[in-house]
């Protein structure tokens, strides 16, 4: 499974962060984006290490998400600055910047079409610097680095109701591969990440479920041969006739479920990730 | 009060490697069986809205002006007045039941009053054990004095509460004056289980305070994560012999057998230290409870979680007014978190709260039945020049303490202590730099999550000096009118009887001087996070992980 190649590539890379901190604190040399770059990886690592805990802490991880959220404004605000890409490997693609709005890193998205340029540019803004420091860490660990990135980076982008990002995932212009990558991973990470802070309640309050990380519970789990059982997800339309009529409703975050509901809709998401290897692996 | 019979060591317990913990472990005479804790009904029942104001915190003001007369010229006491409740003294607590007096006040108020010779720091005890591996259950998570000084209570990860009192002055042991002996230990939390989330509740006791003593019993508030408890520490010296129905076992008699009627006598017996749980107040935090303090009305007091503080009345345990809340209704909009909170020691209505960005609000209670907004803000406006990624981390205040006079507050990040007077908003009027050579090693520290650890503060009793702790089992003081700032290290190497404590001093530059640590050499693991300062002496409690050491001001 997906999960679990992350967890071993995340193991190692975590080793060679170790010594790359030490390098960061004592060598002056280190060039300023690489310097900012290991430091959102660090943080990037340390959240999914978070998420993968039974009972993160919540004032460790605020502080954590608003150091990646400061280190990817700072990398926005550079590229707006630069329009060319850094890289000349690169080819960028005809750019639609949309003049990202707000300095502040927004957490609501914008509605409607702007919201899929801005994910572009997103997108851009972020692999340059990353491209960067291909030169200086290993490709193992680039790999990893950038899926782990560009799985979290949305989890800060946030997240409006599932029904937004749809439109998006329908259509998908220029970036085949990558865009496609990510706005499945964003689709995943939908729940993914509003559970990030929502999953620290401890409390049996009726709404426990729309915060409950529920991603993070059974990413790991093999349910392949449930996948032709699923009910409908609450992000994409429903594919299963063979459920019960009123299992649909039942899946919806907003409403009371149990623990059952939960599983089907990990098969769910589970599925997605089967569909995210086929982009990657089949075309 | 008569001799006690305790043992003088920390009760060592096992080591739990699993959540289970045996049941067979000594237990004072004050299981939860023995009390009346009046249990909460189940979900949260009580936590509603306050209607137009907090009724019990009453709108009378605590000024200053009605300090405890005399007691302490140069110490402000540290609370002030009458209170309006149950557990208020009726005689101003630095007074009462304090058998010596004056002789040690004034020399206390001396210093206060500024003396220029530095305080010479000598070991006074230790507590724990010695051995090289520590339980995880048996590391200290917090300390506090009570308001005399003449006790101290300690909790741990394991849920206990140790208790240690002084030794009264006595011609047979005329050294062991100032020695703290243990004299409670219990059970406060045990581990609970949260079935919806699977999640296990820790016991660790995350803060202890105690209340004003009122009458022969001690009281005391200790929290966890979730639940906040009250217990009362009763001595027992007495027992009543001679019951009709009962046997001396204990056993029934038969009715037949009971030929004469007696009236049964109180004879004496060895002292007993029992310890009940008198109040539970539960169910009313999500979030895990990072404070608890108690109001100068003695009526209420506030514990707060990351997220939302609370105000309980100390008599009402199935419902709590709700005076702050931080949730945005998205929580994916979350910035920042409380971090601490604590009252006013004068004022009722006052308290303030410090947050995970480095600032602090103070609030009103009058003002609104919810606090949301602040009355004060204080942030100091960050230098652009020391700005690194980890700067927001390290601004996190980790730990907020009014001075004992309430005009000023402290607040510990993780590199500085600040003092604020609270009436200037915009900066602090002090900034002491406790570690400023690990700043050139944020990224490593980060990287071993030591940038999260939550350093404590405390004053002493006449807001002179204030006091931190460090790595490698160093703690700083700061004496403010110098300013002279000392560190000194925690180890048992320096703990002979009246050994005095030589000042440590990390070395920053290149070239090492004899006696000096270098930044690289220091021991990560050996953190001093709790420490605490008696209310009117000189003698300092300081935890280092497992044990607890006691130092007292080197007496000629």
């Amino acid at each position: 499974m997906l999960g679990r190649g992350l967890k071993r590539k995340l193991s190692d890379y975590e080793e060679s962060m170790a010594g790359l901190s030490s390098a960061f604190d004592s060598s002056r040399g280190l060039p300023y984006p690489l310097k900012r770059q290991l430091v959102l990886n660090m943080c990037l690592t340390k959240l999914q290490t978070y998420k993968m805990l039974v009972e993160p802490n919540l004032h460790r991880s605020v502080l954590i998400a608003n150091t990646v959220r400061q280190i990817q404004e700072e990398m926005r605000q550079e590229s707006n600055q630069q329009p060319v890409s850094i890289c000349p490997g690169i080819a960028p693609a005809s750019h639609s910047y949309t003049g990202l709005e707000s300095p502040g890193i927004s957490l609501q998205l914008p509605s409607g079409v702007g919201q899929q340029e801005s994910h572009c540019c997103d997108l851009r803004s972020v692999e340059d610097p990353i491209e960067n420091s291909l030169l200086i860490v290993s490709d193992d660990d680039m790999s990893s680095a950038i899926s782990s990135i560009l799985k979290d980076l949305d989890f800060v982008e946030d997240i409006s109701p599932p029904t937004c990002l749809v439109p998006t995932g329908d259509d998908q212009p220029k970036f085949p591969e990558n865009t496609g990558l990510k706005l499945e991973d964003d689709r995943q990470d939908l729940k993914g990440a509003e559970c990030v802070f929502g999953s620290f309640e401890i409390s049996n309050s009726t709404s426990y479920l729309k915060d409950l990380a529920i991603d993070d519970i059974f990413e790991d789990i093999d349910t392949s041969m449930y996948d032709s059982d699923f009910c409908c997800p609450p992000l994409m339309p429903p594919r299963s006739p063979s459920l019960a009529t009123e299992e649909p409703l039942k899946t919806f975050p907003s409403c009371n479920s149990s623990s059952a509901n939960n599983i089907q809709i990990c098969r769910t998401d589970l599925s997605e990730l089967d569909h995210i290897m086929e982009i990657l692996v089949g075309s | 009060m008569g001799a006690i019979l305790k043992p003088r060591t920390l009760p060592r317990l096992r080591a739990a490697p699993s959540r289970s913990r045996p049941r067979s472990r000594p237990r004072s005479r004050g299981s939860p069986r023995h009390g009346r804790s009046v249990s909460p009904p189940g979900p949260r029942a009580g936590t509603g809205r306050a209607g137009p104001g907090p009724g019990p915190a009453g709108p009378r003001e605590r000024g200053a002006g009605r300090a405890a007369p005399a007691a302490a010229a140069g110490c402000g006491a540290r609370r002030a007045g009458p209170g309006a409740g149950r557990f208020a003294p009726s005689v101003p607590p630095s007074l009462a039941h304090r058998p010596f007096s004056s002789a040690v006040v004034a020399r206390a108020a001396g210093d206060g009053g500024g003396s220029s010779s530095e305080v010479q720091w000598c070991f006074l005890q230790v507590k724990g054990a010695i051995d090289e591996d520590v339980a995880e259950a048996d590391i200290i998570s917090t300390v506090e004095f009570n308001y005399t000084g003449d006790l101290l209570a300690t909790g741990d990860k394991g849920g206990r509460v140790v208790i240690f009192q002084r030794e009264q002055e006595t011609k047979s042991r005329p050294l062991s004056r100032g020695e703290y002996n243990v004299y409670s230990t219990f059970q406060s939390h045990e581990p609970e289980f949260d079935y919806l989330k699977s999640l296990e509740i820790e016991e660790k006791i995350n803060k202890i305070r105690w209340l004003p003593q009122q009458n022969a019993a001690h009281f005391l508030l200790s929290t966890n994560d979730k639940t906040i408890k009250l217990w009362k520490i009763s001595e027992r010296d007495k027992r009543a012999e001679g019951y009709n129905l009962k046997d001396e076992d204990g056993r029934l008699r038969e009715p037949f057998r009971v030929t004469e009627l007696r009236v049964p006598t109180l004879k004496p017996m060895d002292l007993m230290v029992e310890a009940s749980p008198r109040r539970t107040f539960a169910n009313a935090h999500t979030y895990h409870i990072n404070s608890i303090s108690v109001n100068s009305d003695y009526a209420t007091y506030l514990s707060a979680d990351d997220l939302r503080i609370n105000l309980w009345h100390l008599e009402v345990t199935n419902r709590s007014f709700n005076i702050v809340d931080i949730k945005p209704a998205n929580m994916e909009e979350l910035t920042e978190v409380i971090t601490a909170a604590e009252f006013h020691p004068h004022h009722c209505n006052v308290f303030v709260y410090s947050s995970s960005k480095g600032t602090i609000r103070l609030c009103d209670m009058r003002s609104a039945a919810l606090c949301d907004q602040h009355s004060k803000f204080f942030e100091e406006p960050e230098d652009p020049s020391s700005r690194s990624f980890f700067s927001e981390i390290i601004s996190s205040i980790s730990d907020v303490k009014f001075s004992h006079s309430g005009r000023y507050m402290m607040t510990r990040d993780y590199l500085s202590v600040k003092v604020w007077d609270i009436n200037m908003e915009n900066r602090p009027v002090e900034t002491y730099q406790v570690h400023e050579y690990l700043r050139s090693k944020l990224c490593s520290l980060y990287e071993n999550d030591c940038i999260f650890d939550k350093f404590e503060c405390c004053w002493n009793g006449s807001d002179s000096t204030i006091m931190t702790g460090s790595y490698n089992n160093f703690f700083r003081t700061f004496e403010r009118n110098m300013p002279r700032d000392t560190t000194l290290e925690a180890s048992r190497e320096s703990s002979k009887p009246r050994a005095i404590l030589k000042p440590r001093k990390v070395c920053t530059t290149g070239k090492r001087k004899k006696d000096e640590i270098t930044v690289d050499s220091l021991d990560f693991n050996k953190k001093i996070l709790h420490t605490a300062w008696h209310p009117m002496e000189n003698i300092i409690a300081v935890a280092a992980t497992n044990n607890l050491y006691l130092f007292q001001e080197k007496v000629n």
